[in-house]
């Protein structure tokens, strides 16, 4: 499981930017495909209703990141830079950078649910 | 660091100078004789303004850094400097952004419209089709003319490559690809004569495919399409006969005479246009005279075949002839 | 006492010198004409920079000729039809032979010093690479000097550039150049991510590695991502230009804006891809000036990794004016501007380290100052064009020139020249002169602010881009004057610039050690610089190791370290984990050969003759070509050492050989078959493409590809791949004769699904000309068919090894790396036979 593992690494770093992707590509690809088969006059009923599901999972998962990065990151017990040649500090950066890069997802997935909330035609 | 001190004083003089000359003209987006062109421009000086005080910002900030001789700020308030002005605080004027744009984009390609111009680009000229309440198709080339007031929707088409329609005065531009159809709303608000152009790369005389837009009170617009959708009155004259004999009604229509050809413009009124050769010369007998001999000059990889065997007295009369189909 | 002490350091010395000498030989750079076969990083990543300098150089003639052209209304300084090729070359050139090359040119070249590495990992890979470069870098920039350079745009938006009427010659030295060169850069990824990732010095964590290689990591990354779709839509669009499959033409099926998707899923990405490196130098420089160590290096974390990510939803926004629904726009529009919360970011952790520390006047600061003033003004604007409504005002006008230019000479030029005064002491033991630096400089800046921010209200005013000429009285007149003399100062800076770089070194003060007193570890090569990169490769224990580790560079150059020697006079490097970079294997590295030079001959000579339609020498030296490669594969990979492991130095022992996951050679197959994966992926985006946008999609009376015959080949594949991994694994227990018999029977089920897959279409009579839908299938199924015929060859070549004997139980390096081909090769033929055979039954 990529959200939770004993262990911060490069994968973990880059799990919520790619929810982030996977996010995004599902809003474009859903809207495409029902602007392409109903035509202009579409309501996006289903677009609305599949990305506004899309996003809660979304955010859940990066919100999830984000904890476990808070988790690794320790706070209070050392501030940054986190560069003693150490197994905690190693754990304690890539900690506080997976939860910065949470909260970019976050942020990223939140703008991209934002089109349908003021466009509602295939136009 | 002497290059952010000397940076913002040439910036923003030069800025200003062109702010001020640099904005009116026939063809220009930021001298907007319609809603669409009115709104965005209004949006772009918010935006520069905007732009201009955040650029002054960080790159005070760093002549600052560069400056400020041996006192240094604390690792903490670094920190927090990237935090708020590099995270924070962008992160908020994005969504502002972002949310005034997404309301934006519905508002511009709303639906509606009393008047429907079927627009297809052609390399390099446009073939234009008026769909007006209660009247027949009229067929045009090469110029747009629309009522001021009213809410016009231009739909696009391309048989050959990718061109894009583009009257900036008035609104943004809309591509005409093969194979799809396009749409672009224009809601001309100030009369007056403007120009528009081929926005993507077409080919060899992509430079070359513009077109007049007038935009007419609404009785003068009427006026103009009952003359416009009637046949043309060409005066009997030797130009006539010279204009059948080479061919020209293969390739052009001029309604009321047997020329109905489809490939090249419908030249019903040609007279009566502002420009030829689709918005690139004076409409006058010399000119047109000059493209039709010199066609493959004047505009680079045109289809049409240049005339320059034709006697220079039959060239004139054929010209005299086509400026006087008003 | 003293005397015992005096002849120990004595015999101390003497072991130096014989370790010098060893190492000397070994990493010796050859003379004469076989100064070429050199695969050194130090000699190919200066060829690698030098010519990617020169394409600069010309891509910046070509945009003066533009200029010069569009000085005064009506014009005829020349032709239209020359216009549309200078301007094509000269995006083409700056992009594909300057920008992304001298990005691979620069890291090929610092990267090793900066991690203390002998080398990189795949030396030879790095010099076909460049060779690569080097000969489909002339041929596209070439054709000028015949007038059939490319003239569609640097973007070739068909059907313009499709069309037999429309087009010509330069089309296909477009795609056929460009493509060759696409390859090297794939290469040049998979190279540097297994360079950041596993050759880095003991002790280097992952909290302690130089910003430079975080971001060299994520463009590599990206690479791999960006690249592939290109590499589709050129086959794609290869396959209509020469055989006529209408993939773009509507008439029968297809839609140009498949190739707008497939260009600009690349095309965005590589502005990132150029920009990042280039503000990597930045973040080098910037801490040194400083002097002290960046504030917030998990920010440029944040933003590397975001910046990454984030710019692979823009695509579409070079697309705002195709008509695609505003729904599709509005998610293009909020990814665009969510792209600039990490680069302010970015640009945030330069200011707040300067801020916390005390910046030093020097020439490579003055630009990267300039750097931040032009490229900050330029994401400004970009943040405007981010937004639909504004864009279909500014979209394909000069607007967007003066964008661009902004964002890419001041993210990309003006950090690298700040790089090249920055690191040229230490590449070149000479100092540039700060006097002609600072004439270059403000000639630079002021004529690059001269000429191009007059161009935003050019093209608001209403001049769109790539017109060679404009008619008087638009407005447009004397804006255009005052951008063409820019043009021209900017150009005279250039020219003091490439003066300085290249007038004699007896005119330039020989640089001290560590001019600038930098922290990172390139700064450890002293001058005169030796051949072997570094004399022992450190425990590292901070970010700045030459600020805070003492007596560093003295134990390094007394061979205190690891790998002070080459006893067995073998090139070596040490490889170590990806997280802690622990010590874990020596790497035995291939020496100087002409083979990969050979390869990327017979290799661009294929391509380059496709495209005259040569097909008789296309074939004769593509078949060369992959015989080389095999040369070069047998004589220079996977060798079995002399004995299992050695002594590193200090007295660790490490092991010579190491096979699958622990492997570089098992990392760079799996990166290089991630991008291959994205190549397919694209191809099969094309089918779902092709069916969103047609009603009926197979069109009614689509006769094939049937049900049968594709799943069958999908069973036959999973047979094939199933004896691989049996293959794999009784080999590994020993039982070679096993193993052969099983991997000969994988050859046969691959072969066997393979003819499966290609009977399909041809059976069932789909004729690729007359539809799209028949061409999409005939091209994922030759797509696969090509892939299970390279895991034929593989496994030939797997066979072959293991009856030479250098191919055993415990050395199977190409058995993991052809078992690992055939995990991807499997899903390829899987998915292929899925989509063509069940798909039309759901649709």
């Amino acid at each position: 499981m990529l959200f939770w593992r004993d262990r911060a690494d490069l994968w973990t770093l880059i799990t919520p930017p790619t929810v982030w992707a996977i996010h995004f590509m599902v809003c474009y690809g859903i809207a495409a495909v029902e602007c392409a088969k109903s035509g202009m006059q579409s309501d996006l009923f289903v677009t609305q209703v599949a990305i506004s599901v899309a996003t809660v999972v979304a955010l859940a998962l990066i919100g999830m990141s984000g904890l476990f990065g808070y988790r690794h990151w320790g706070v209070g017990s050392e501030l940054p830079p986190y560069d003693a040649p150490t197994s905690e500090q190693r754990e304690q950066f890539l900690g506080v950078c997976i939860l910065l890069v949470s909260c970019l997802s976050f942020v990223g997935v939140v703008f991209v649910a934002l089109p349908p909330v003021f466009i509602t035609d295939c136009r | 660091m002497r290059a952010d001190l000397a940076g913002p004083p040439r910036f923003l003089l030069l800025g200003a100078c062109l702010v001020l000359a640099g904005c009116s003209g026939p063809q220009s987006s930021l001298d907007p004789a319609g809603e669409a062109a009115e709104r965005v421009s209004e949006l772009f000086w918010q935006m520069l303004t905007g732009a201009a005080v955040i650029w002054c910002i960080v790159i005070g900030a760093s002549v600052l850094a560069s400056y400020r001789g041996s006192r240094t700020w604390d690792d903490r308030t670094a920190f927090r400097v990237i935090l708020w002005g590099g995270a924070v605080f962008p992160t908020i004027v994005l969504a502002g952004l972002l949310v005034h744009g997404l309301r934006l984009m519905p508002e511009l390609r709303a639906a509606g419209g009393d008047l429907r111009i079927e627009v297809e680009a052609r390399q390099f000229w446009w073939h234009v089709t008026y769909h007006a309440e209660g009247r027949p198709p009229i067929v045009s080339a090469n110029e747009l003319r629309m009522p001021a007031g009213g809410i016009v929707e231009v739909v696009l088409t391309s048989p050959d490559v990718i061109h894009s329609f583009w009257i900036p005065a008035i609104a943004g531009k809309t591509d005409a690809i093969p194979g799809r159809t396009t749409r672009q709303m224009l809601k001309p608000t100030r009369p007056g004569i403007y120009r528009g152009a081929c926005a993507e790369f077409c080919g060899s005389s992509h430079a070359l495919m513009a077109m007049t837009a007038e935009v007419m009170t609404p009785e003068r617009f009427e006026a103009w399409l009952d003359e416009e959708g009637g046949p043309a009155k060409p005066q009997a004259s030797a130009g006539e006969q010279v204009f059948q004999q080479a061919g020209c009604g293969a390739c052009h229509t001029v309604r009321g005479t047997p020329a109905n050809g489809t490939v090249g413009p419908d030249l019903t009124h040609v007279g009566s246009r502002h420009a030829i050769g689709a918005g690139i010369l004076p409409n006058s007998p010399e000119e047109i005279a000059r493209f039709v001999a010199h066609a493959d000059e004047v505009k680079p990889g045109i289809d049409m075949p240049s005339y320059r065997m034709l006697p220079e007295q039959d060239l004139m009369a054929l010209a005299t002839w086509l400026a006087g189909l008003e | 006492m003293t005397m015992e002490h005096a002849a120990d350091e004595a015999a101390d010395l003497e072991r130096q010198q014989v370790q010098e000498d060893r190492l000397r030989r070994v990493w010796e750079t050859p003379s004469g004409w076989r100064y070429w076969s050199a695969v050194n990083n130090s000699e190919v990543g200066v060829w690698y920079t030098a010519t990617s300098f020169f394409f600069f150089l010309f891509a910046g003639v070509l945009a003066l000729i533009v200029r010069a052209q569009l000085a005064v209304p009506d014009n005829d300084l020349v032709t239209a039809p020359f216009y549309n090729q200078l301007f094509t070359l000269h995006g083409t050139m700056m992009m594909f032979l300057f920008a992304v090359p001298i990005f691979e040119a620069v890291a090929i070249l610092i990267l090793p010093q900066m991690l203390a590495a002998r080398d990189l990992p795949f030396p030879r890979l790095s010099a076909f690479g460049y060779w690569c470069f080097l000969i489909g870098g002339v041929f596209v920039a070439g054709s000028i000097f015949f007038s059939s350079a490319p003239d569609g745009g640097w973007f070739m938006y068909p059907p313009l550039t499709t069309n037999p009427e429309t087009s010509g010659i330069g089309a296909d030295i477009w795609l056929l150049g460009l493509s060759f060169i696409e390859v090297a850069s794939i290469a040049a990824a998979v190279e540097l991510i297994v360079g950041v990732l596993k050759c880095r010095p003991p002790g280097m964590r992952i909290n302690l590695i130089p910003l430079y290689c975080w971001y060299v990591l994520i463009v590599a990354g990206m690479i791999l991502f960006a690249f592939p779709p290109l590499i589709a839509g050129d086959i794609l669009f290869e396959m209509e230009r020469l055989f006529d499959w209408p993939f773009f033409n509507p008439e029968r099926g297809g839609d140009p804006i498949l190739w707008q998707h497939l260009f600009w899923i690349f095309g965005h990405p590589e502005v990132y891809i150029i920009f990042l490196p280039s503000i990597a130098l930045l973040a080098m420089m910037v801490p040194t000036f400083a002097q002290r160590p960046i504030v917030g290096y998990g920010w440029i974390v944040l933003a590397a990794v975001g910046t990454g990510f984030l710019s692979f939803g823009l695509w579409a926004h070079h697309m705002f004016t195709t008509g695609l629904p505003a729904i599709s726009l509005g998610f293009f529009s909020a990814a665009s501007e969510a792209v600039a919360i990490p680069t302010g970011v970015q640009i945030f952790v330069f200011v707040a380290t300067m801020l916390a520390g005390r910046v030093v006047f020097s020439i490579p600061m003055l630009y990267a100052s300039g750097a931040l003033a032009i490229f900050v003004f330029g994401g400004l604007t970009g943040v405007m064009v981010a937004l639909a409504p504004f864009d279909w005002q500014a979209h394909d006008t000069h607007f967007v020139v003066a964008h661009l230019h902004y964002t890419l000479i001041g993210g990309m030029f003006f950090p690298l020249v700040a790089g090249v005064y920055y690191f040229y002491p230490f590449l070149m033991g000479h100092m540039l002169s700060e006097r002609l630096g600072k004439w270059a400089f403000w000639l630079m800046f002021s004529g690059f602010n001269i000429a191009f921010l007059p161009m935003h209200f050019t093209g608001l005013r209403g001049m769109p881009r790539r017109v060679f000429t404009y008619p008087e009285g638009l407005g447009f007149d004397w804006l255009n004057m005052v951008s063409t003399v820019g043009a021209f100062i900017m150009a005279a800076g250039v020219l003091v610039f490439v003066w300085d770089v290249v007038r004699p070194f007896s005119w330039k003060p020989k640089a001290p050690r560590n001019p600038w007193n930098a922290g990172t570890l390139e700064w450890v090569a002293g001058n005169p610089s030796e051949p072997w990169g570094i004399r022992s490769v450190p425990i590292i224990t901070t970010r700045y190791p030459l600020w805070d580790q003492k007596d560093l560079i003295r134990n390094i150059d007394e061979g205190r370290y690891f790998l002070p020697d080459a006893e067995e006079e073998k090139r070596e490097t040490l490889i170590t984990g990806v997280l802690d970079a622990e010590p874990i294997q020596v790497l035995r590295l291939p020496g100087n050969s002409f083979l990969p030079m050979w390869a990327a001959i017979f290799v661009g000579g294929s391509f380059i003759a496709a495209t005259f339609h040569w097909w008789i020498p296309t074939i004769l030296s593509g078949v060369i070509g992959i015989f080389v490669i095999m040369a070069w594969l047998w004589t220079g990979t996977s060798m079995i050492p002399e004995k299992p492991d050695k002594d590193a130095g200090r007295g660790k022992h490490l092991p010579l050989y190491a096979s699958g996951p622990r492997s570089v050679g098992w990392w760079a197959m799996f990166i290089t078959m991630v991008g291959d994966a994205t190549a397919f992926a694209s191809l099969v985006f094309a089918y779902f493409f092709y069916w969103t946008i047609h009603p009926d999609f197979p069109p009614p009376d689509a006769k094939g590809p049937g049900v049968f015959l594709p799943l069958l080949s999908a069973a036959l594949t999973l047979g094939a791949w199933i004896c691989m991994l049996l293959a794999r694994h009784r080999n590994a227990i020993g039982n070679s004769g096993q193993g052969l018999f099983l991997l000969c029977a994988s050859a046969a089920l691959a072969a066997a699904s393979g003819a499966a897959l290609l009977a399909a279409p041809w059976l069932t009579g789909l004729a690729p000309t007359t539809d799209v839908y028949d061409a999409t299938v005939w091209v994922l199924v030759l797509w696969t068919v090509v892939h299970v015929a390279v895991g034929i060859l593989m496994q030939f070549y797997c066979i072959a090894r293991s009856l030479a004997g250098k191919l055993t139980p415990e050395h199977d390096i190409d058995l993991q790396n052809v078992t690992l081909y055939w995990h991807f090769g499997a899903i390829t033929v899987v998915v292929t036979a899925l989509v063509i055979a069940l798909f039309p039954l759901v649709a």
